[in-house]
């Protein structure tokens, strides 16, 4: 039982950073029609950033600046490459930002080396938060947990509940309309992309001291984030919280299943039979923990092609 | 820089058959790696050190009056990379294929390098093999052009075993948690083997995912409630620094008896961490005394780094080539592959570790292994942290010698 809290737990706060990583993602998407591949590079970033700065103005303030730091190369992206290649159709922006997260990711090592860096959460947060059945659990997972649903309330009343979110989502909905009304349509995109690369620059700099803040981090959680998004359908905040904390669960507690295809054909007495064949047949659950989350991006692919809580579902 | 300086004899040779064709032919080492990509690091590590050996032997004189020539193909990270590049070393005249990084690949080349010599009588290439550590390759997969330099999961587990229960390290429950793939299967096959030897039981086996699995908390808690007195794992990189990162956060109180903790960045990622924890490898310049110091500093020099992870095992593999190559005659000017591979099969070299050689039966190289601990105390720090690999024990290349597998049936040419 304990075990099961302990799992449930773990798989909740690996989805909330996964929310934290997709929400920037999917609000891009949304807004702009924008798929941003460099979008996991600006959660590596992150984590390089407050890497860097932590040491200067120390750990809290380093998460703080990190994020503002990301926001700001996001604004400069949209506003100097996206924006001049708009025009040309979306098959040029995802190609401008898969060059791009090419060059982020190399130029990483070409700073901070090849290897992971010392980037580690300070003493006072490596504590245990309390004790279950024997084993302790992280306080700074809590922290994570909590940062990113602060996250997600505050994006959720921004863009429901304040004046910014109406101009923001009239933008997107009937961009010519807003622009004729007087808003400044450019500014807002700018601004969309600049937040959605700051939230991923949060995700970066809180998580990669808990992980490892390395040159691969980006293309490690990078084709995660892109599952989440597709599961949760591309646009959607709430689908993508869903999405995050479904994949969360399912590969926490996976993990602890010790069973096979073969054990489920026992049932049936053809456990000699499944066995004599082997193969997937005999493949542990838990030991395909980390692919289970491909076979569900599969499985509403086919059954629910806009995602969970996708607008064309 | 160093891409520069190799550039144009790769270009000399790429041109035709000048440097074939002439009278003396100088040998042509190929380094066949992973020279692009997220997994460039280890790749580039085996690069520096082969760089490292062929200096050497060239600075003793290369071969026949003239000197070794290096060739560098970057296989992209994969088997099909590897592939392709092995085919366009093979035109340029390569006889020595240089690989460590990945048993994928390293099983697609000495597949791709059987064919080939099959194909090629007269033009045969070697696959000096310094790190890809699967069973398979010196099992069903061996043959006569096939030479690895480094150990196995049952030498280096072995070795392992015997050592952290002599240092009473490792207790009675032990958990296995290996990547699903050939070599981590190979591993778990040997901690299984070795419980009678080491006294243990093992309580539970894992099997996870390569490089994918971000959180490892789930598989924290499913060793905690193993009960476990020790974890062994062959994880490497950021599979073994996240797992031992979990467990730490965890608060779990287990010894990790490792294979790959020596990796570059390890250290100063886990911090205080990872004291106390145990590694099985090649080469420790602790235990070697002045004669590691001497090669510490001489790697140093040339390189701006000391040796580490993989880069001491690919020197000393290349100095056994380089044994071989000194007593191998050149025929009308050229190189006999075939003699060459009967030459390494009897090298026989002395290293800071102690004496290593090459068994014939199944082209194992028998090298001496050290197990260490990281401490605080260790005379040579790791990675600008406090803290370094503290030898515990050392094994002559006999004591952590296993038997030669019995699916080896290798073919050698009349």
């Amino acid at each position: 039982m304990d075990q099961l809290i302990v799992s449930l737990m773990n798989g909740i706060v690996y989805g909330l950073l996964l929310f934290m990583v997709s929400a920037g993602l999917t609000l891009i998407f949304g807004m702009m029609g924008v798929l941003n591949f460099a979008h996991a590079s600006f959660y590596m970033l992150g984590a390089y950033f407050a890497y860097s700065l932590q040491g200067v103005i120390g750990f809290w303030p380093a998460v703080i600046a990190s994020p503002l730091l990301v926001g700001v190369i996001g604004v400069v992206v949209e506003r100097f490459f996206l924006r001049r290649v708009h025009h040309h159709g979306h098959a040029h922006e995802l190609l401008l930002t898969f060059g791009l997260s090419f060059i982020i990711a190399e130029s990483i090592k070409l700073f901070f080396g090849n290897f992971p860096v010392d980037y580690r959460i300070p003493a006072a947060l490596d504590v245990p938060a309390f004790s279950l059945g024997g084993a302790q659990y992280p306080a700074y997972r809590l922290v994570m947990g909590g940062i990113a649903i602060a996250m997600f309330v505050a994006i959720y009343l921004l863009l429901t509940r304040t004046r910014v979110g109406i101009v923001v989502r009239s933008a997107i909905y009937k961009p010519r309309m807003a622009e004729a009304l007087g808003h400044n349509v450019p500014l807002v995109f700018m601004g969309v992309f600049g937040v959605g690369a700051a939230l991923a620059g949060l995700a970066g700099a809180v998580a990669g001291a808990f992980y490892t803040t390395n040159p691969n981090m980006a293309l490690e959680l990078g084709v995660m984030v892109f599952v989440v998004v597709v599961v949760g359908g591309l646009g959607s905040l709430g689908g993508a919280m869903l999405a995050s904390l479904l994949i969360g669960v399912i590969t926490s507690l996976a993990v602890g299943i010790d069973r096979s295809l073969a054990d489920l054909l026992a049932l049936f007495g053809a456990s000699d039979w499944a066995r004599g064949v082997g193969g997937l047949l005999t493949l542990k659950v838990s030991s395909l923990s980390a692919t289970i989350p491909f076979a569900l991006m599969l499985l509403i692919l086919l059954v629910r092609p806009g995602g969970l809580m996708g607008e064309k579902g | 820089m160093h891409t520069l300086a190799t550039f144009p004899s790769a270009m000399a040779c790429t041109l035709g058959l000048l440097c074939f064709g002439a009278s003396a032919a100088p040998v042509k080492i190929g380094v066949l790696e992973t020279l692009s990509g997220p997994q460039a690091s280890s790749g580039q590590a085996y690069r520096t050190a082969v760089r490292f050996a062929v200096d050497q032997i060239n600075a003793a004189g290369g071969w026949n009056g003239e000197p070794v020539q290096l060739l560098e193909y970057d296989n992209q990270g994969g088997p099909a990379g590897a592939a392709d590049k092995l085919k366009a070393a093979a035109a340029d005249g390569v006889q020595l294929i240089v690989q460590g990084a990945s048993s994928a690949i390293g099983g697609q080349i000495t597949e791709d390098v059987r064919k080939h010599n099959l194909r090629n009588p007269g033009k045969e290439i070697i696959y000096i093999n310094v790190g890809a550590e699967a069973l398979e390759l010196t099992g069903e997969k061996c043959n006569f052009h096939h030479f690895r330099f480094s150990g196995d999961a049952q030498i280096r587990t072995k070795a392992l075993v015997s050592a952290m229960k002599q240092a009473n390290a490792l207790g009675t429950r032990v958990y296995a948690i290996n990547q699903n793939y050939s070599w981590g299967q190979d591993m778990e096959r040997a901690i299984s083997d070795n419980a009678a030897a080491g006294g243990y039981q093992v309580v539970e086996k894992t099997l996870h995912d390569v490089n994918k699995v971000q959180d490892f908390a789930p598989y924290v808690a499913k060793i905690s409630a193993s009960k476990a007195d020790s974890v062994l794992t062959g994880n490497w990189s950021n599979d073994l620094l996240l797992l031992m990162k979990a467990s730490k956060s965890a608060g779990l109180k287990v010894r990790f008896g490792t294979v790959f903790l020596d990796q570059p960045g390890n250290l100063a990622n886990a911090g205080d961490l990872a004291v106390g924890h145990f590694v099985a490898h090649t080469f420790n310049a602790e235990a070697g005394g002045a004669e590691g110091e001497r090669f510490v500093n001489e790697y140093k020099a040339k390189t701006g780094h000391a040796p580490a992870f993989i880069e001491p095992q690919t020197v000393f593999g290349m100095a056994m080539v380089a044994d071989a190559l000194k007593r191998t005659r050149p025929e009308g000017g050229v190189l006999n592959v075939n003699a060459l591979a009967r030459a390494i099969e009897t090298a026989k070299i002395k290293t800071p570790m102690g004496e290593m050689s090459m068994r014939a039966a199944d082209h194992q190289v028998q090298m001496p292994i050290v197990v260490s601990t990281v401490s605080k105390d260790a005379r040579y720090k790791a990675d600008d942290t406090d803290m370094g690999f503290k030898p515990v024990k050392r094994f002559s290349a006999e004591e952590a010698s296993t038997p030669a597998q019995s699916s080896c049936a290798m073919k050698r040419p009349a």
